[in-house]
């Protein structure tokens, strides 16, 4: 049996609703639900990225001042260091100079002591050779006369005399 | 037969019949028919069904296959669609207009492989537009308030009442006779063309005017003409609803 070919039947119409209803269904709950699943996924995948990547960029751009401050530091101390090492340097080398120059002073000094005394010595070593040797003289001149003694006085008066006068030139 | 047959009409003829009942039963002293259309509207469900089954299964967030390619594009099409005809918040819409185009199209398309068209069948086109007329009174009603409804059919003035009634009741009428008149009256011409060529051939003697013409005949009147009733009854539900919808013209 077929139904008119125009006709309106309550039927097909009841299923016909019924069925679109179910594709409907079909469509929200295996079509949309999953894809939107998905799309919200993969836009919170994309946030979680787009987060990271600006975490990386502000942590990126905190080193790098960091390391800018560093070198700024660094820097700074370096050429305070070549500072004190200069000063030190120059502390050094005229504190070195001024003991060379006092102890340079302190040899010459000591030289011309030395010297003095040995000059001192050596007039002492000639007075005593000189008396000798005038007595050696004046005894070979005036053998018997005078006394030894005698002489050995007149010649130390001579002498004293003598150097009494070399020394106030 | 010969041509003379032909010209007085087949004596066992053409028929064109509406869909096969299956069985019926009386509910309440209604008689409700399992028709060949709802049957067939079955098929259409279990396929639709599997097909999005399969499309949406496994998918990821990565390196996604194809098939979730399409699945998406189909989910981004009719929320494009819907949010550009009706606006934003009509977004939730989306899944009744896509399973509304699938419904349609396949129950045109079925005649492709041999079976009755669904959309051939008045009733079908008619529950859909009754849908669509309770989507546009409801939003109506939602949009203005029951009175100011009401005061709509009044406008712009009180002997305008009948024409404004006719005019929404002509909507869904209007819709699922465009519907269904296309799709039969393209059955209706496959097979006035089918019966003619075979008279023609069995004149000649030589079947080979019934292989090619039917054939392109079909892809017109059923994949283009059945794409193109589809399409007109989605954007028509989507404009109607829309319209009702105050809200539509400060979205757009």
């Amino acid at each position: 049996m077929n139904l008119d070919f125009f006709t309106i039947d309550t039927g097909t119409i009841l299923f016909t609703l019924i069925n679109t209803l179910l594709i409907f269904l079909a469509f929200r709950f295996i079509l949309f639900k999953r894809v939107d699943a998905i799309l919200e996924k993969r836009q919170k995948e994309v946030d979680s990225v787009y987060d990271a990547a600006d975490e990386a960029l502000a942590d990126a751009n905190s080193k790098k001042e960091q390391y800018t401050a560093a070198m700024t530091n660094a820097k700074e101390e370096a050429a305070g260091i070549v500072a004190r090492a200069e000063k030190t340097a120059q502390r050094e080398g005229d504190a070195i100079v001024a003991q060379a120059k006092q102890e340079a002073a302190a040899a010459r000094e000591k030289a011309s002591l030395e010297t003095a005394r040995e000059k001192a010595q050596a007039r002492a070593e000639l007075q005593g050779e000189i008396s000798g040797l005038a007595m050696d003289l004046a005894q070979k001149i005036m053998e018997k006369e005078i006394s030894q003694k005698d002489h050995a006085r007149l010649i130390d008066e001579f002498l004293e005399e003598m150097d009494s006068e070399g020394d106030s030139k | 037969m010969n041509i003379s047959d032909f010209l007085k009409g087949s004596p066992d003829g053409f028929d064109v019949q509406g869909p096969k009942v299956i069985c019926s039963f009386d509910v309440f002293g209604v008689t409700i028919n399992l028709t060949e259309t709802v049957a067939i509207s079955w098929l259409i469900i279990l396929a639709v069904t599997l097909l999005l089954l399969w499309l949406t299964s496994g998918m990821k967030t990565k390196n996604i296959s194809k098939r979730q390619v399409a699945a998406e594009w189909i989910v981004q099409t009719l929320y494009d669609l819907v949010e550009s005809s009706m606006g934003k918040h009509w977004r939730k819409f989306a899944p009744y207009i896509g399973a509304l185009f699938t419904f349609s199209i396949l129950g045109s398309l079925v005649s492709m492989i041999g079976l009755r068209s669904v959309t051939a069948d008045f009733n079908a086109p008619l529950a859909w537009a009754l849908v669509t007329f309770v989507f546009i009174h409801g939003t109506n009603i939602r949009t203005h308030g029951f009175l100011g409804y009401l005061k709509g059919y009044v406008e712009p003035v009180f002997v305008m009442m009948p024409i404004n009634v006719i005019s929404e009741v002509s909507t869904p009428v209007s819709m699922s006779l465009r519907h269904f008149g296309n799709i039969v009256s393209g059955m209706v011409i496959t097979s006035m063309v089918y019966f003619a060529l075979s008279a023609v051939t069995k004149g000649i003697g030589i079947a080979f005017l019934t292989i090619g013409i039917p054939a392109v005949l079909s892809l017109y009147f059923d994949l283009f003409g059945g794409f193109m009733q589809a399409f007109v009854f989605i954007m028509l539900t989507m404009a109607y609803i829309s319209n009702a919808d105050g809200r539509a013209e400060t979205a757009a």
